[in-house]
């Protein structure tokens, strides 16, 4: 795999090789009859195992930001890699290939399938990974695993983010990537979702974005980076990482 | 079980209903297609095994006396294979009880040994004792409407002799599965049936001895010229016999009759059932495009978790094909129980000694691939949407609908219009396209209906034009033998008979080039009033030129037009040939025939003033004893009541059309609600936020009801009119598609249909708004703003 030439000055002390590189990324979408651009150039580089969060208000251009790191949406102009490989010129069976092996989401509204359990949400994964965890693994991870059988309808929404949490790690991703995870939840189930995914950040090592609005949660990063009008505002190193347990809001 | 095709199975139970309307609009069609088919098969299979076990004749032939020793000549015809010369004789017959007159046909069977050609089924009783005189076996139908049992008596008049004739067996022949006597036109077992008796004493008692007026032939191989030759050289062996003109085994009524019928399903296999699969899958394709649009989310999830479009388009296929299976499953087992239904039916009117049922397989699986096709053109544009759905942007909610000021209210209607009235507009215009063509599928059921219903009255108006205006006659004579004129005289002095006109008619070939027809021209009067010719505006055709007129049905069949010349070969007296001038063509309802005046034609046979039987109007204070002084007069072969043919008919019609309306109306209904409940749902389904909004806001249910419901209710009185224009097409359509020799319907469509109709689609938009309104009462008014769709 080769390395990416970073124009930034690394602030990681051990150098790392980025995982992800974004050079020059604009994006310009249409909504209804109006023109949106969401990103205006952006240079990022995410390295392996660390826990990123990316804060901004809304319209700041992070959510695009993190689909185009998750394929799911495609740079105007620019250029992405994803461990040397171009994800910019990708087409859509490689970028489904690129989801389907490498990485997990995590949505602001959870996105579970109403009409399967969490088990069966799950598995939705499990079926078509490569070497992943069981469904039962991947919910106890979450601790969840005396609601296998509960369909979305019937659980708390902390409960469903942490099913999405989950099915998003089931397969072992590379990456895990998470659009406002705590969004749409309180304090406390907030508190336990921003558990399990540190818990996943460190046990199983996994590259870790995740976008917020909020502030409180850069607590428990490696890294903080903010975003502003689609551009890069601020990109600093979290010396004092807490355990999400500590935080508060 | 993959978790996907477990979300598919729940998917599929959440709108259960909608799967379910959409699935009987699928079973309507496969269910026809089955039923048609399996009638067809099995009609057509059990056909083949009776005429095969009961050898029916490839040829058939009758003279009027032909001597015994010419049945060598004829077995030595080149590809004749099998001869049977029979007796054949029509008498009017006299069964204890019946008042009116019944005509019977006696034909002979071999002393010894079964016939060779058109065997006799023995369904009870026994054979005949070749030594006993008075013995008969009687047709199965007849049996049955006069309740005949073995040892019964018939008396048959013979020569103006009562011949009483005991009942000793029961039969049926390949010969008469549809059997229907002179000058009718449909089976009518109460006034006709058929008598088999021992040859030698039907020979007596017809002074036949020595001798046969019938013969059937079986041929070698089955080509279409060794028919024709055949045919050819029988002819010319007849000729000196008084041969009346053979014909092939396709000419035979009851088969012809048979074939008719079998076309028909035949034909009927394939539209109708066409028209219920393109309904179905647009269905499809509307509801799958709302399902996808709604669950936009799920299928970014999805496609986030690293699902394919194909895989996901595959999973909307599915839904489409599950569907369709279940349609097609409940539309094989309706089907199969529909032919099993339509087969009592025939059978009561095509006697077989035995059924074999025969579902052609192949033909059922090819319905439901085709079914299947039309579920994946209905799912097609929709999955596309799926694969063109970028994931990202599915996660954002989509934009809001574009929507513009109606074309009604730019109009400058809109002033009048509440905003509830607006919405439902707007809602409309915004997919012109689907309203369009929900508006076309509801209109399929107003015309299934009309098309129904205006079988009946065409029907009627048949009768009406037949009975009232073409055939004026209380009842018609039919004489053995040709005779002398002055017979209407004696008619005539009948205490009760008020008017008379003589029938005559010659058997005859019409010819043009390679074409030609068996027919038999009749001899009208000029100035006849009971059997008259109309013209298509039903108003009496004086027939006072020299020439023939024909059907116009009997004209196309000849390729000649009026003007063009013909030849006509008369099959009597000294069989001249001459070439006749077509003058006129005559829309017949009822048969086709062949007309000229009486004098040319008496010129052109070359013949005596003789007549074949006459035509009565009769007082009916008078008709029984009349009844019992036709049926002892010698000369007398047949009686033909006019009111017992109507009765018949009416009977026939009410039995078979009282059972296709019931199925017509339930696929109607069907049709009507699969299309107007899937159309509430959806609509309810895209507005249930904006119907929750303005709930809140303290607009009643009535209110917000109205705003969905007035949607169906515009969209339903919109396919009304366009319902009933269609049904007329498809019943002009149908009705030339059916027109055939037999009958010719003529297109009516009384307002009373169109009533019906109407009423049938606005009655299931009623049970659909009521199921759908029940829904509207339970919106969850919190919950639905909750949700971000």
């Amino acid at each position: 795999m080769n390395v990416a030439v970073t124009t930034r000055a690394p602030t990681s002390p051990a150098h790392p090789a980025p995982v992800f590189a974004m050079r020059g990324v604009t994006k310009v979408y249409s909504m209804g009859e109006v023109q949106v651009h969401a990103l205006r150039g952006v240079d990022l580089d995410l390295h392996e195992g660390e826990f990123t969060v990316l804060l901004g208000p809304s319209g700041s251009g992070k959510s695009t930001l993190l689909n185009i790191l998750g394929g799911l949406d495609a740079a105007t102009a620019g250029r992405v890699t994803y461990r040397g490989g171009d994800l910019s010129e990708a087409g859509e069976r490689a970028l489904t290939r690129y989801r389907r092996r490498h990485v997990g989401f995590v949505f602001q509204f959870y996105n579970l399938i109403p009409s399967l359990t969490a088990h069966e949400n799950v598995a939705l994964v499990t079926e078509i990974a490569h070497d992943p965890l069981t469904p039962e693994e991947a919910l106890a991870l979450v601790g969840l695993e005396h609601r296998l059988d509960h369909f979305p309808s019937q659980m708390s929404g902390g409960e469903q983010q942490r099913v999405a949490i989950a099915r998003a790690i089931a397969k072992r991703p590379d990456v895990l990537l998470c659009d406002e995870p705590t969004g749409a939840l309180d304090i406390s189930t907030g508190i336990a979702v921003l558990e399990a995914i540190g818990k996943v950040n460190v046990d199983l090592g996994t590259t870790t974005a995740v976008i917020t609005h909020n502030a409180a949660i850069s607590a428990m990063a490696d890294r903080v980076i903010s975003l502003a009008d689609g551009q890069i505002a601020n990109d600093v190193r979290n010396g004092a990482k807490l355990p999400a347990s500590a935080i508060e809001w | 079980m993959r978790a996907l095709d477990r979300k598919l199975l729940r998917d599929l139970w959440n709108v259960r209903s909608q799967v379910l309307a959409i699935a009987l609009v699928v079973a309507s069609g496969i269910a026809l297609l089955v039923m048609s088919l399996g009638v067809f098969g099995s009609l057509s299979t059990t056909r083949e095994a009776y005429y095969a076990r009961y050898a029916f004749a490839d040829v058939f032939a009758g003279a009027r006396r032909v001597p015994n020793r010419v049945q060598e000549q004829i077995e030595a015809i080149p590809g004749v294979e099998k001869v049977q010369t029979r007796v054949v004789v029509g008498v009017t017959l006299d069964v204890e009880g019946v008042a009116e007159p019944v005509n019977g046909r006696l034909i002979s069977i071999p002393e010894r040994g079964r016939p060779v050609l058109n065997d006799v089924v023995l369904r009870r009783g026994r054979w005949l004792d070749p030594d006993r005189a008075e013995e008969a076996l009687v047709s199965e139908r007849f049996a049955e409407a006069h309740g005949l049992q073995l040892g019964d008596r018939v008396a048959a008049v013979i020569n103006g002799r009562r011949q009483p004739l005991e009942v000793v067996g029961i039969a049926l022949s390949p010969e008469f599965i549809y059997n229907i006597g002179p000058g009718e036109f449909f089976p009518d077992p109460l006034h006709f049936g058929l008598l088999w008796m021992s040859r030698r004493h039907l020979a007596t008692a017809f002074e036949m001895e020595g001798g046969f007026n019938d013969v059937a032939l079986a041929l070698t191989g089955a080509s279409a010229s060794t028919e024709r030759a055949v045919i050819t050289e029988l002819d010319r062996i007849l000729d000196a016999y008084g041969g009346l003109g053979a014909i092939p085994r396709s000419e035979q009524l009851s088969h012809w009759y048979l074939q008719n019928e079998l076309t028909q399903l035949q034909n009927m296999a394939f539209i109708v059932p066409m028209i219920f699969l393109g309904v179905a899958a647009f269905l499809l394709n509307v509801v799958l495009r709302r399902t996808i649009a709604v669950q936009r989310e799920q299928i970014a999830a999805l496609k986030a978790l690293g699902y394919s479009n194909a895989r996901l388009g595959l999973h909307y296929v599915q839904w489409a094909v599950a569907v369709v299976t279940l349609g097609s499953l409940i539309g094989i087992v309706a089907g199969l129980l529909l032919a099993n239904g339509m087969l009592g039916f025939y059978m009561e009117y095509f006697r077989f000694p035995f059924l074999t049922y025969e579902v052609s397989v192949p033909s059922i699986l090819i319905a439901i691939v085709v079914s299947l096709a039309a579920a994946a053109l209905g799912a097609m544009g929709a999955v596309r949407s799926v694969a063109s759905l970028p994931p990202a942007e599915a996660m954002r909610p989509a934009a809001p609908e574009s929507f513009r000021v109606s074309l009604f209210e730019r109009l400058g209607a809109g002033r009048w219009l509440t905003q509830p009235a607006r919405m439902v507009l707007r809602n409309l215009s915004r997919r012109p396209l689907r309203a369009a063509l929900s508006i076309v599928g509801i209109s399929f059921a107003g015309a299934i209906m009309v098309v129904g219903s205006a079988m009946m009255d065409s029907m009627d108006e048949l009768l009406e034009v037949q009975f009232n205006i073409i055939q004026r006659q209380d009842l018609s004579v039919s004489f053995f033998e040709p005779v002398e004129r002055s017979a209407v005289h004696e008619l005539a002095a009948l205490s009760g008979v008020m008017q008379v006109e003589p029938t005559s008619g010659v058997a005859a070939r019409l010819r043009n080039g390679h074409l030609q027809k068996q027919t038999a021209i009749q001899a009208l009067a000029p100035d006849a009033r009971l059997r008259r010719v109309v013209d298509v505006d039903y108003r009496a055709i004086q027939l006072d030129r020299p020439g023939l007129v024909l059907s116009t049905l009997l004209a196309e069949q000849l390729q000649v037009e009026a003007g063009d010349t013909l030849v006509v070969e008369v099959m009597e007296a000294a069989r001249p040939v001459r070439e006749v001038v077509l003058t006129d063509t005559v829309d017949d309802l009822l048969g086709v025939a062949a007309y000229m005046e009486e004098e040319s034609l008496r010129r052109l046979v070359r013949r005596d003033d003789t007549i074949s039987g006459a035509m009565l109007k009769i007082d009916s204070q008078a008709e029984e004893r009349l009844f019992g002084l036709l049926k002892a007069m010698p000369a007398v072969a047949g009686v033909t009541l006019r009111s017992a043919a109507l009765k018949n008919i009416r009977t026939y019609m009410l039995d078979n059309m009282s059972m296709v309306m019931g199925v017509n109306l339930l696929f109607a209904v069907i049709i009507a609600f699969g299309v107007i409940y899937n159309t509430a749902r959806i609509s309810l389904s895209e507005t249930s936020r904006e119907l929750a909004s303005l709930r809140v806001i303290g607009f009643t249910r009535a209110e917000i009801s109205s705003i969905l419901l007035g949607e169906l209710a515009l969209l339903t009185l919109a396919s009304i009119p366009l319902g009933l224009l269609l049904g007329y097409g498809m019943i002009a359509g149908a009705m030339s598609a059916f027109e055939s020799e037999l009958f010719r319907l003529p297109v009516v469509v009384e307002a009373n249909t169109f009533l019906v109709s109407a009423a049938t689609v606005l009655g299931s938009m009623a049970i659909s708004a009521w199921t759908v309104r029940r829904k509207l009462h339970d919106l969850d008014l919190v919950a639905v703003l909750k949700t971000r769709e």
